[in-house]
Order: C-alpha cells, then sequence, then structure tokens
C-alpha cells in the first residue's frame, strides 16, 4: 500500500476527464491498474461520484484562472512601484 | 483605525476584566489584492495588517524590494498557497527555500499554508486538494511541516481547507487530521471559518461542534470569507468557497465561537477575491469582526469568572 500512489491517482482523476470517464466505467479495474492495494481500490468503490465532478470542475476552473493572473501580477508591480517611489 | 484603536474599539465591547487582555491583542485586516491596493493604502489607519500570496513574489526581487516599503506602512504576513505540505511525499527543498528566503526579506508577522497538496507524480492539480485523511498523511505533512519550519526558520500556521469531496481513502474525520498533524509538527492553526461553513453544509457536520474537537489552544490566526451555493448534478448544492461574496452570518457567528473558545491573540484576515464591493463595505465587515471577536471575549471572561 502506498500513500503516494493513492495520491497520485487521486490527482490524476482530479485533472483528467478522460481518466475520471475510465474509473466511472470500472472503479476497481483502474485503481489496482494503478498499483492500489485492494483495501485502497475497495475504497474507491465509495467515492463520492458528485463531489469528485465538482471538485473537478472547480480544480480546472482554477486552472484557467491562472492565466489572467500575470496581468494581475503586473498591476501589482506597477502599483507597489509606485508605493517605492513615493515613500523614498 | 488603528491597532491602538481597534483596541479601545473591542475593549469597550468587551467590557474591562482579565480576559479582555486577549481582545486587546486581536486584530483585524485585509487579503492584499492588486484591485484593493489603493482602498487598503487609503485607510491602512483601519487595517491592522494585510496577507499578501507570498507566491506571487518568488524569484521576483524588484517585488521583494516594493513589497519590504510596504512592510514599513502596515504589518504584513505571508501566505503560501503552492507548497503542498500535507502530503505523504516530501516537498522539494527548492519550493521550501523559497519561501525561507522571501521570510528573511520581509520579516512577517508570521507566515502560513495550507493542509493540502497541490501536486502529486508530476501532475499539477493546480488549486489545494485534500489528500486521505490517514495515518500516512499525517506522518508525511508532519514531516513536511518540522523540515518547512527548520529551513525558513519559523513553524507556519496551517490552514484547513474547502472541499466539495470529502477525501477518498480517508480514515479519519477531519477534526482528528487535523488535529494530529498540528501535534505531531507541533504548527499552530490558521483556522479558516468559511471553510469549515462550507465543509459542514457540504459533508454534513455541525460547525459548531468542529470547532469544539479541534484543539482552540492552536488557534492563531482566522480567515473570514463569503461564497455561494452551487447545484449538483445529483439535484443537491454544495458551497463553493470563491471568495466572492460578503461575509454570511453563520461565519460570523463562528467567529464569536472561535473567539470564545481561544485564549491566543487572533489575527483576522478578511478574504476577497473579485466582485470587489467600495473600500467602505469591506471596512465595515472588518468593523464588524472586531465587534463580534469582543463578544466572543466577553463570553470568554463570564466563562472563566463564573466558578465549576
Amino acid at each position: 500500500m502506498s500513500a503516494k500512489q493513492f495520491e497520485a491517482f487521486l490527482a490524476r482523476l482530479y485533472v483528467d476527464a478522460d481518466s475520471r470517464a475510465r474509473f466511472r466505467a470500472n472503479p476497481l479495474a483502474e485503481a489496482k491498474n494503478a498499483g492500489l492495494s485492494n483495501a485502497e481500490s475497495k475504497a474507491l468503490e465509495n467515492i463520492d461520484w458528485v463531489g469528485l465532478e465538482m471538485a473537478s470542475q472547480s480544480f480546472a476552473n482554477k486552472r484557467e484562472l491562472r492565466r489572467p493572473r500575470s496581468r494581475f501580477s503586473s498591476l501589482t508591480d506597477r502599483l507597489l512601484r509606485l508605493i517605492s517611489f513615493l515613500i523614498s | 483605525m488603528a491597532a491602538a484603536d481597534a483596541v479601545e474599539e473591542a475593549a469597550g465591547v468587551a467590557d474591562a476584566g482579565a480576559e479582555t487582555m486577549n481582545a486587546s491583542c486581536d486584530t483585524v485586516g485585509i487579503g492584499w489584492r492588486p484591485e484593493l491596493a489603493a482602498g487598503i493604502l487609503d485607510h491602512h489607519d483601519r487595517i491592522d495588517l494585510v496577507e499578501v500570496i507570498a507566491d506571487d513574489f518568488f524569484g521576483e526581487p524588484r517585488r521583494v524590494r516594493a513589497l519590504k516599503t510596504l512592510s514599513t506602512q502596515v504589518p504584513i504576513t505571508l501566505h503560501g498557497v503552492g507548497l503542498g505540505l500535507a502530503s505523504a511525499s516530501a516537498v522539494e527543498t527548492w519550493r521550501i527555500e523559497r519561501m525561507a528566503h522571501l521570510v528573511e526579506s520581509i520579516s512577517p508577522l508570521f507566515w502560513s499554508e495550507h493542509l493540502a497538496f497541490v501536486r502529486a507524480d508530476g501532475i499539477e492539480i493546480g488549486h489545494l486538494a485534500a489528500p486521505p485523511r490517514s495515518d500516512a498523511t499525517v506522518d508525511g505533512a508532519a514531516e513536511n511541516l518540522l523540515r518547512a519550519s527548520r529551513i525558513v526558520g519559523v513553524k507556519p500556521f496551517m490552514e484547513n481547507i474547502a472541499t466539495l469531496i470529502e477525501p477518498p481513502g480517508s480514515a479519519l474525520d477531519e477534526a482528528s487530521w487535523i488535529s494530529k498533524i498540528l501535534s505531531a509538527s507541533d504548527c499552530d492553526l490558521l483556522l479558516d471559518l468559511h471553510n469549515v461553513f462550507a465543509n459542514g453544509l457540504n459533508h454534513g457536520y455541525d460547525p459548531k461542534e468542529f470547532l469544539r474537537q479541534i484543539p482552540a489552544g492552536r488557534i492563531r490566526a482566522i480567515h473570514i470569507a463569503g461564497g455561494k451555493l452551487i447545484s449538483a448534478p445529483d439535484g443537491t448544492q454544495r458551497v463553493l468557497d470563491d471568495h466572492l461574496h460578503d461575509v454570511p452570518d453563520p461565519v460570523f457567528d463562528l467567529l464569536e465561537e472561535a473567539a470564545a473558545l481561544s485564549l491566543n491573540p487572533l489575527s483576522v484576515i478578511l478574504e476577497r477575491d473579485g466582485s470587489y464591493p467600495s473600500m467602505e463595505s469591506l471596512l465595515a465587515e472588518v468593523s464588524q469582526a472586531r465587534q463580534v471577536l469582543a463578544r466572543g471575549r466577553t463570553r470568554r471572561a463570564e466563562r472563566v469568572e463564573v466558578p465549576g
């Protein structure tokens, strides 16, 4: 049993729709293919499917939001430079 | 409002007594966002502290110099979002060292991170995810936290996260898992009350009971924020912690509860990530937080004064 493998399996489910689809179609087989133990595979059979989809969507939205961050950061840059200038 | 004025306001509501000494040390501030910068600077006399996202400053020496200048105007805390310390995997040393350099440069009031993993086996999740709540992740988190504390030189306050899914493969409930990590790492808690509120609704527990289950002596800082209900495919609703809405009354109720439970001075941060209202509205929430804290401190003092 490996907690690291389990986290990696969850991460893949959270970011990859194809992995989720394969897992949904056959949870036990997918979990075992990922090297999870029988106990871990069994635990995943009772997964909160609705929560899995909602969480995955939320993570996808967050990844998408990262793109405009550079614009915000540049705004932060300008503001902080202005503060430095005004105070110095 | 300056910290000293905040002391007077809090103490005035809380009334005199030994326990109000804690209220007089409580501080309330706002999360730094570019859109709020002008408002924060215009009203820094009404804000006790500002929380800055540390990751925005990694490897950016010019920004760090500017941040250092800002820290002369208002006390700063650093909040990390990308370390992924609550993991069975060891966090790379270079990631921790980036935080260490920033902490050394800025000398914040404290630094904080999340009880979450954000990547595994090279896969970047892109946000904070809850690992399985198990003894393995307790051990992994504790090892990461001990190493991070050693490298940075200061222990972080660790924040509980909101989850739309009950972490699969969990053997421990959330309160027990958090308590075990804090105990094993000797780290204190940044208690996010909207996350407690959201998880309570999403996963069917009583948020106030949750507060009674975590070690009150570990609560050192608090986040307050607002989210929204979203519809699930099965017709139910869950709370999304999006920080785009005003702080709801149940979260202020939890703030009073936390203040009534804790003996520590508390640093409260209002988080807002978008759909920004006027600065006056945000300052009104800051003011409300001070009043609620004071009410909680009064309850705490009354409880201590009643024998038995």
